[in-house]
């Protein structure tokens, strides 16, 4: 995959070219609005990671620029203003992500490989597998090791989006946002609460270790054995 | 703020007292003025008229003199006449018989009269006189009167009046003087005060006079400002402080985290950064939280309206909540009355919401039952756990109070302030009761 980020932060540059390469992704900078114009316009990308305040061209017009041109790849604006409004300011100008500063990477990959994904129709899955763990979608129905589990419908959706993304740590604020239609950060345990729940379920199947806490980021849904 | 400030240095005669006096004295000039330009047209007139009259009189006098009397008899009558009455002269075939010893040339035919000179021996040694001709049966007969009695009186009365008015010009110019430096004394006690309060001695207060004048009206409306003023600076010196506390603290355990990071060992020292970063998120919410909650008081922040339901509102709310209260062995119900639409801001509003109902888990305690009540335009969040004090009822809702001194519960401090804003951006009331034991939070839109 082919990603733009256009940013001034030197110190955020190398975190995230860092973080993508290791990742796989080939990755361009520009750092500053008019470059970043140019390459979005002249090149073909999967991705482009905008930051909202930008030398010579400000982050939201560089992205009216760019939509006005008709380009329809994926934008992830990158922010340090955090307000809510400014969340909706990004979106309206035709933003399809926004994450605030400061960001944790692993937050930043599961949102752009969600955009990038988006570009190719994926063949509709009617079931998810990590490890022993399996999800029917159609009919909800979730197994453990052969033994059906009851989940309750947040609980359901908790676990698929883990189960969408295996092995990675996601973010509590990702999680919030894929399960509640309520953007704003909580400042409770209300994630943690539900995956406690989930993890009792699971252990009560031997299978506690599954759902792993990863302090300071969030949860990762391990492979399994 | 800025007219008193700029009251410093001024002088009395730039202020606007000062240019009302010059206004007003000069329209007291010219209605004086005026009048006695009036006064004085008068006074001509009827000096000219009597003048006329006198005249008239003696001229109507001596023709019959001269038509009922001899030569002689008249000669004698002109020779004697009253110089008090009139000044006649006459001339006959040789000579000027009267009270003049001369008879100026075209001089006119009465009525018409003509001023003219003479020199007399007195001590005012020049006159003027008003007078004219008289054609008689015995020749041409000069009646004349002294007018310069009359110009005199004039001349005193124009010195009078100019005196009147430069009295008047010089009085009302020095009142206008004293009253603007009058009133500029006490504006420039107001500039000397508000430097003051701009040093910064908040507790500065402008004098209040029993006269409850314009100025006092000012100065009670000034020391009012200030009281506000003072008051949200002591708000915010205290917010600052406990800033200080909330930020300071963890910072200061993250700082203590990254000096003894090189001493840990490798397996150490994954669980170390995640702790250290656990401890910066901390930080980074309440900071954001004091930023967003300053752009809702402030009304910065713009509100994204839609229409909203409260019955959808308050399930959410039991939605997201429930797992919370029972991992905490509380329960929690959730009971809705007939359903209101309103518009308004659904994340803001669901996000204060949410805030009372995690307060209430937070703070109920174990085994506690909490309600989530929803009737027409009211929402009620029902605990029976410890309550607040009456006392303390206001005082929740201000920034950084927290009732648990120990700071038990992590939090920010700004949940209820956050709440009390996002609901008073929506006009919504709220109101907190005693629920014996407990307490009920009322929102009311």
């Amino acid at each position: 995959m082919k990603i733009l980020l256009v940013e001034d932060d030197a110190t955020t540059i190398e975190y995230v070219v860092k973080g993508f390469l290791e990742q796989g992704h080939n990755i361009e900078t520009a750092s500053d609005g008019h470059q970043g114009l140019l390459l979005a316009t002249s090149m073909k990308y999967d991705l482009v990671i905008l930051d909202r305040m930008l030398p010579q061209l400000d982050g939201l017009k560089l992205l009216a620029a760019l939509r006005a041109t008709g380009s329809q790849t994926p934008v992830l604006i990158l922010s340090a203003l955090s307000h809510v409004d400014e969340r909706v300011k990004g979106l309206r100008a035709g933003g399809d992500d926004y994450m605030t500063k400061p960001f944790a990477f692993s937050e930043l990959l599961v949102r752009a490989e969600k955009l990038m994904q988006r570009g190719f129709s994926q063949p509709a899955d009617t079931e998810l597998a990590v490890g022993n763990l399996v999800m029917e979608l159609l009919t909800r129905k979730v197994t453990l090791d052969g033994t059906e589990l009851m989940l309750q419908p947040k609980e359901f959706q908790l676990l698929k989006y883990l189960m969408e993304h295996p092995n990675q740590v996601i973010s509590r604020t990702l999680l919030f946002e894929a399960v509640w239609d309520y953007h704003f950060d909580p400042r409770t345990n209300v994630i943690d609460v539900h995956i406690a729940k989930l993890r009792r379920k699971f252990e009560e199947l031997g299978f506690g270790e599954l759902i792993e806490t990863v302090r300071g980021a969030g949860y990762r849904l391990r492979q399994g054995h | 703020m800025q007219v008193i400030a700029s009251a410093k240095g001024i002088k009395p005669y730039q202020s606007s007292a000062w240019r009302i006096t010059i206004i007003f004295s000069a329209l007291v000039t010219l209605i004086i003025g005026t009048l006695l330009f009036g006064m004085y047209r008068q006074l001509m007139n009827e000096q000219e008229l009597q003048t006329d009259q006198h005249l008239a009189a003696e001229k109507a006098r001596y023709q019959q003199m001269a038509l009922t009397l001899d030569r002689r008899s008249f000669g004698i009558q002109v020779k004697t006449a009253d110089p008090k009455t009139a000044l006649v002269v006459w001339r006959n075939s040789f000579d000027l018989v009267g009270a003049l010893s001369l008879m100026p040339d075209d001089m006119p035919m009465l009525p018409q009269t003509r001023e003219f000179p003479v020199l007399t021996g007195g001590p005012d040694k020049l006159h003027i006189l008003t007078g004219g001709l008289v054609m008689t049966r015995y020749g041409p007969v000069l009646i004349a009167t002294r007018t310069d009695q009359l110009a005199t009186l004039i001349d005193r009365f124009v010195n009078a009046a100019i005196t009147a008015m430069m009295l008047t010009i010089v009085l009302t110019l020095a009142l206008g003087y004293l009253f603007s430096k009058a009133i500029l004394r006490r504006l420039v006690q107001y500039n000397r005060l508000s430097r003051r309060i701009e040093r910064g001695e908040y507790s500065t207060r402008f004098p209040v006079s029993w006269r409850q004048d314009e100025f006092d009206m000012l100065a009670s409306k000034f020391n009012r400002v200030l009281d506000t003023l003072e008051n949200n600076l002591t708000a915010v010196r205290g917010a600052t402080d406990n800033i200080a506390h909330d930020l300071r603290t963890p910072l200061s355990h993250l700082r203590i985290g990254l000096e003894q990071l090189p001493d840990r060992s490798c397996e150490e020292l994954p669980e170390a950064c995640a702790i250290l970063t656990e401890k910066l998120d901390h930080c980074l919410a309440t900071f954001d939280a004091m930023l967003s909650l300053t752009r809702i008081e402030e009304g910065q922040q713009t509100l994204e309206l839609q229409e909203l339901s409260l019955k959808v509102l308050c399930e959410d709310l039991f939605e997201m909540a429930e797992a919370m209260a029972e991992m905490n062995q509380q329960t929690l119900s959730v009971t809705t009355g007939t359903d209101v639409k309103l518009t308004g801001d659904k994340y803001l509003l669901f996000q204060a919401l949410f805030n009372l109902v995690d307060n209430a888990i937070k703070y109920a305690g174990e085994g506690a039952h909490i309600e989530i009540v929803q009737r027409d335009r009211e929402i009620q969040i029902r605990d029976n756990g410890p309550g607040i004090p009456d006392e303390a009822k206001d005082r929740v809702f201000d920034r950084l109070v927290r009732l648990d001194p120990s700071r038990h519960y992590q939090g920010t401090g700004l949940g209820l302030s956050l709440v009390k804003a996002i609901l008073a951006r929506h006009d919504a009331r709220v109101k907190l009761m005693d629920n014996q034991p407990g307490l009920i939070v009322s929102i009311t839109f």
